[in-house]
């Protein structure tokens, strides 16, 4: 076995060589599928997820008792007058080490899947597409560690992909701290964008912001951690939010500048200024 | 459709990104393949105070994707601020000018890889040599893999200031990164890593320092490794060659183990391994799981270093190992795994006594490769045994026998112990070669350690540390190392350190970590004056309660103090004040882990090895008389019949009004014409204990007993004079009965406030077989029933053993019942069920330990968890964390138990001196009878000596051994009957025991009542 999480004092590293207030590797990609209404495929350092979004539309005949036993869902659904956002995640077996297969009702994803749908029903305009559904549907194909942020992000990637309005991006990313709790080490730094062995290891939370701003649309911290430890760790977590948020931005850029080089779509007048070479 | 598949070669960062990929298998057998990415960096410094270009670039840390600004975020100011300067604050570390050598003139810096470390780690906590050094991080990876022991000590060594220890994390710098090459073994590759980091290094500083740079010079044990360095044209040598270099190189060259011999010597011809080879770990893991072996902690019987035992869940008596091929190679304490033995080669417990040094004296630790492997001596006493086994009827007396097939963890520590006079040839007693003598442990259930020195002279009669580093199939004895010298034989100074170092004391001084958590007034520390200093918050003023101490004379840390006054309702207030410690020792700082490692103080008989310090210990915690001082009350309304009303817990100052020894106390309360009100208070109190210890028995209360003497020093030399049992005063069950009674009332608020992390003392029941052989030995020699349902059973039995000619035999029974018992151990609340908390002893359904503060560290974690059920003050994360608290209890367990065992050796020590010269006629009584042998106690000086049949004549008599009525019966040259429980006439002479080199008592016979 390597070097744990304790050796962050020795040189300021940690276990895999970044520093503090470091992300990992963020790679993305959108409309990868082209079926469905919205895609995209996101990587931060080995946890992959993909997501396909469907929707919005009529709710399917399969609504009701199945769908709101697995499902998460969140707005009042079909007879409302808002979008009902159904956000579904399927933990692949082969995603962890231990290849352990999470069923259905597994109260992680479960619980995942809730806090996802009621983030994003909060920032998609759901009151544009009363008496109708918006499908999320995820597979995580690798953990390594901010799971949770990982399939915010891609949710939003394909949201965005799917044309559904919405405030802004949601970007999420996680913090945590250099000692454990029961360490109760003064000195302990904020860390950024923990992996798995660091989310084993130490406290951390996940947070997610609107745009730009420092609103946060989630925060879930599931680990005991000193108070006074919390506002460091926010303040590098949200700061991990903006750039992850600016990754994304590139990411969608990217492809809009390929579908409009590619002449999928019309370069829009407002455009012209915006150079495609 | 596009394709999700993305090249990685694509990504314009995946040059800074690289993977780590091993395999691992869980302890359930899966093999688990884990992939960790590495990120690959420029800005990791060689922290060589030479070099510029480092120093300049630590001043502006960079971003590993060397694109993105810093983080900057103005809300946030005071956090950046604050963590730019913790970056900046990692000095550089390697001197500007570090020490040279022949070889390496212009200075050098060590690479060491994990083989280094692993054999002579020893060699790197010197003072003399072996500084600068670079700790690779691959290398600090494999020494954790290796040996955690290692790895904590090889950390502590980067911390150290003045040692200049240096971690380098050469796998996240891009140019020391080292992918692994298809087919390469992991080993390989690391080596290679180092290689590359070695010459990194070196052009590196080349660079900037051009030819006077200093040398790097990696230090390696590994032939392989070191041809393949001096092909690639990096300084290598191996740890022999570099020491040679040094100064006092002759000494030190002692200290590499002798393993590493082992390559150049080549394996010797095969026909030549002396034991069994171990079974490989995955086939002793599926073995266990399936049942078919066993895996339990090796214990060598005390009076025969062939015979063994091991307990394992799956047997209820414990496995016999007999005989050095079955106990191949195990030592005392290490973690084996076992194979049962064929049902008819189940033997009974030897009843003979064999020792090591008899049988084995006249050994030449050179000529290992003798003819034979168990010597012919060897053999006869074992066959001897066997005889006596096969003729008797065995009727279930036989016990399960077993060999040992595999080590899965070795508890190997550093020994004391001194070189066996006769090993050593007359050669090595002069010159300066190295020279093989065989180092005896002075714990007798370790074996003899083979020693390769080149300082034999000046070694005799020296106690000496070494460290066993192997034992190989074809050595009959482990091979070790020497560390260091204590210092002459039989000196105080060399004794007491070899006892501490024995049982793992810590009794170095305290660093000034921990020296700076104290007050600063220092022994100007007062308890504040105004009421309004936050030191008086939630604190009870008792300073006009009459409350006083009785201790032990010339007591200094006077943990406790009582009081007691009648009510108006004619019940009584009784009060204990505890020393408040916790005020003190804060948790989490540096005093608190020193105290939290000691775990206990331990008491030798010249000397007191503090868990905290002086000032606190015997000054601001100690209630002093005459004195305000912190407590911590427990006070309770009892009725005149001890009954308790109600009880309370509060913080509070005290001012004792006088601190008396046992014997003031008793005198006093003895002399009727003294009625002052103190004197009054503490009849109260003698008599409520009294009623107190009178319902503790009723409930089933164990009264054991342990022969105990008190040493008496001569004041002014302080050496030992007279040996003097301990007398038994009221005023002693006085205290003991308040402090169990405050104990107890602790155990059950903090168990109420905290069910699940708690530290609380149980005291295990212990299992009936413990006292088959007491038990069979009362009915066939007295005629006595042993019940042993229950605790109460077994105290009104105890009760029931006497012999009216003989007061002492009540005692003996009890001594040896004791010796039966389970010993009681801290735990943390969560990790028991409840019925599991009781404490068989004191018949207490829950119990702790909370009046001795300054002395256990468990007092000081009930003090503060007490603190916060009565939520005097927040509780600490660390007091509630179970984690924690578990790993707590582990340590204070074993140091307890240390300190006990080191107390007790001290005793026996200055027993030793004290007799030394004289001889003296007392009487004893025969605890233990072996067929060559029986053990006999003197109460009068709390010794127990081995009388073997050998000592009773001068040629050794003729015996017989009737095991089942515990009867021997000399003939020959001596006629004398010996059996079980008989009083006995002995002269008790000193005697340096040539096996552990201690002087101790000889025990001749004189004759029999």
């Amino acid at each position: 076995m390597p070097l744990d999480t304790s050796t962050y004092g020795l040189a300021l590293l940690r276990v895999d060589g970044r520093r503090w207030n470091e992300l990992r590797r963020i790679h993305g990609q959108i409309r990868t599928q082209a079926a469905a209404d919205g895609s995209s495929y996101l990587e931060m350092g080995h946890t992959k997820v993909m997501c396909v979004v469907t929707g919005p539309s009529e709710p399917g005949p399969r609504r009701g008792g199945a769908a709101g036993g697995a499902s998460g869902g969140a707005g009042s659904g079909g007879q409302s007058k808002d979008a009902e956002v159904v956000v579904n995640i399927v933990i692949a077996g082969f995603s962890s080490v231990d290849r352990k297969r999470r069923g259905r009702g597994d109260k992680r994803t479960l619980e995942m899947q809730f806090t996802l749908s009621n983030t994003l029903a909060a920032t998609l305009h759901t009151h544009l597409f009363p008496h109708s559904q918006i499908n999320i549907s995820l597979h995580v194909l690798s953990q390594d560690g901010s799971l949770l942020a990982a399939l915010i992000n891609a949710a939003t990637l394909a949201c965005v992909d799917a044309g559904i309005p919405m405030t802004d991006y949601v970007t999420a990313c996680t913090a945590g701290s250099t000692s454990t709790y029961a360490a109760n080490d003064e000195g302990a730094d904020p860390l950024l964008d923990l992996n798995h062995q660091e989310e084993q290891e130490l406290p951390g939370l996940t947070v997610a912001t609107l745009g730009e701003s420092d609103k946060v649309v989630a925060l879930v911290c599931e680990s005991r951690v000193q108070i006074s430890r919390l506002e460091g760790m926010l303040a590098v977590g949200v700061d991990g939010c903006k750039q992850v948020r600016e990754i994304l931005d590139q990411v969608i850029k990217a492809q809009g500048r390929k579908m409009i080089l590619e002449g999928t779509v019309d370069k829009g007048t407002g455009l012209n200024d915006m150079d495609l070479d | 459709m596009a394709s999700l598949k993305r090249s990685v070669e694509s990504d314009p960062l995946a040059a800074n990104i690289s993977n780590k990929i091993y395999v691992r298998s869980t302890k359930s057998g899966k093999v688990q393949k884990i992939v960790r990415e590495v990120y690959l960096r420029r800005d990791i410094p060689c922290s060589s105070k030479l070099c510029r270009e480092c120093q300049h670039q630590m001043l502006i840390p960079k971003d590993a994707l060397g694109k993105r600004e810093r983080f900057s975020y103005p809300l946030f100011h005071r956090l950046i601020s604050s963590l730019t300067i913790v970056i900046l604050a990692i000095p550089f570390v390697l001197s500007d000018s570090p020490a040279g050598t022949k070889v390496f003139p212009q200075g050098h810096y060590l690479v060491p890889d994990t083989n280094a470390f692993l054999t002579a780690m020893d060699l790197f906590e010197q003072e003399s040599a072996f500084y600068d050094v670079i700790v690779l991080q691959i290398v600090l990876e494999e020494l954790r893999n290796r040996s955690l022991p290692l790895y904590n000590r090889l950390i502590s060594l980067t911390k150290s200031e003045d040692k200049r220890f240096y971690v380098f994390f050469n796998e996240f710098r891009l140019e020391t990164h080292v992918p692994r090459l298809e087919g390469e073994t992991v080993n390989d590759r690391n080596d290679r890593a180092v290689r590359r980091a070695v010459a990194w290094y070196g052009e590196h500083l080349a660079r900037i320092k051009g030819k006077d740079a200093p040398s790097i010079v990696m230090l390696s044990n590994d032939r392989d490794n070191l041809k393949k360095a001096k092909q690639e044209g990096i300084h290598a040598c191996s740890l022999a060659d570099y020491v040679r270099q040094l100064k006092d190189g002759e000494k030190l060259l002692d200290m590499i183990p002798e393993t590493q011999d082992r390559d150049q010597i080549k394996e010797k011809r095969p026909g030549d391994n002396l034991y069994p080879e171990y079974f490989s770990m995955s086939k002793m893991m599926t073995g266990v799981k399936s049942n078919f072996l066993h895996q339990g902690i090796f214990n060598v019987s005390p009076y025969n270093y062939l015979e063994g035992s091991i307990r394992v869940p799956a047997f209820p008596k414990a496995l016999l190992i007999l005989g050095r091929e079955n106990i191949n190679r195990a030592v005392d304490g290490d973690l084996v795994v076992v194979e049962v033995l064929p049902k008819d080669q189940w033997k009974e417990p030897s009843t003979q006594v064999i020792e090591e040094d008899a049988i084995t004296k006249n050994e030449n630790p050179d000529a290992e490769e003798s003819d034979d492997f168990v010597s012919e001596r060897e053999r006869k006493a074992l066959q001897e045994e066997v005889k006596r086994t096969h003729s008797k009827t065995t009727e279930g007396h036989a016990q399960p026998t077993a060999k040992v097939v595999g080590v899965i963890k070795r508890n190997w520590r550093q020994y004391v112990g001194h070189i066996d006079q006769s090993s050593v040839s007359q050669s090595a007693q002069q010159g300066r070669k190295q020279d093989s003598v065989f180092v005896i442990p002075m714990d007798k259930k370790i074996p003899k350690i083979r020693l390769r020195t080149r300082q034999v002279s000046e070694l005799l009669g020296k106690r000496i540390l070494v460290t066993i580093d192997a034992w190989d199939r074809s050595s009959r004895h482990p091979s070790g190392h020497f560390v260091r010298s204590l210092g002459e034989l039989e000196t105080k100074a060399a004794e007491t350190e070899a006892l501490l170092l024995e049982y793992d004391v810590q009794y170095r001084p305290f660093p000034k970590t921990v020296l700076d958590c104290l007050p600063k007034e220092g022994h100007d520390w007062r308890v504040p004056q105004s009421l309004e200093d936050p030191g008086w918050k939630d604190r009870q003023d008792l300073r006009d309660l009459l409350i006083c101490s009785i201790d032990p004379i010339g007591c200094q840390d006077i943990d406790d103090a009582l009081h007691s006054r009648p009510l108006p309702n004619g019940n009584f207030e009784v009060g204990v004040h505890i020393a408040d410690v916790s005020h003190f020792v804060k948790p989490g700082n540096a005093m608190d882990a020193e105290a939290s490692i000691r775990g206990t103080t331990v008491y030798l008989v010249d000397k007191r090895i503090d868990m905290l310090p002086m000032l606190l210990g015997t000054d601001l915690c100690s209630l002093k008389p005459y004195v305000e001082r912190y407590a911590f009350s427990v006070i309770w309304e009892m009725t005149s019949d001890a009954d308790i009303v109600g009880s309370r817990f509060t913080k509070s100052v005290i001012k004792s009004r006088e601190a008396f020894s046992y014997e003031q106390a008793q005198l006093r309360v003895d002399d009727s014409s003294q009625q002052d009100e103190l004197t009054t208070s503490i009849r109260t109190l003698l008599a409520l204990s009294k009623k107190l210890k009178q319902k503790r028995l009723d409930a089933g209360a164990l009264s054991l007993s342990s022969p105990e003497v008190k040493v008496q020093m001569e004041s002014e030399t302080s050496d030992p004079i007279d040996v003097k049992t301990k007398v038994h005063l009221d005023t002693m069950s006085l205290v003991e009965e308040f402090m169990l009674l405050a104990n107890t009332s602790v155990a059950r608020r903090i168990y109420e406030a905290f069910p699940q992390t708690a530290i609380l003392r149980r005291h295990g029941a212990p299992p009936k077989t413990n006292f088959d052989e007491l038990a069979n030995q009362l009915k066939v020699k007295r005629g006595l029933d042993l019940s042993v349902e229950s605790s109460r059973a077994l105290a009104d039995s105890l009760d029931r053993c006497v012999d009216e000619k003989e007061p002492f035999f009540n005692t003996l029974v009890r001594i040896m019942a004791t010796r039966c018992m389970m010993s009681a151990e801290y735990f943390c609340s969560g990790t028991q069920a409840y019925p599991e908390f009781r404490h068989y002893g004191l018949a207490s359904e829950i119990y702790t330990h909370f009046t001795s503060p300054i002395r256990r560290y468990a007092d000081l974690m009930a003090h503060r968890q007490l603190a916060a059920a009565i939520e005097y003050e927040a509780i600490h994360p660390s007091t509630r964390s179970r984690g924690k608290l578990e790993a707590v209890c582990k340590n204070i367990n074993v140091r307890h138990r240390n300190a006990q065992l080191a107390g007790r050796a001290s005793i026996a020590y200055y027993v030793g001196q004290a007799l030394r010269g004289k001889a003296t006629e007392e009487d004893g009584f025969v605890m233990k009878i072996f067929s060559n042998g029986f053990v006999v106690l003197v109460p009068r000086f709390g010794i127990e000596s081995l009388i073997r049949l050998r000592d009773l004549a001068e040629t050794e008599p003729q015996a017989e051994f009737d095991a089942e009525n515990y009867v021997l019966r000399v003939s020959g040259s001596r006629e004398v009957r010996v059996e079980l429980f008989q009083k006995v006439r002995v002269r008790v002479t000193d005697q340096k025991d040539e096996t552990t080199g201690k002087r101790g008592v000889r025990m001749e016979l004189v004759k029999t009542y």
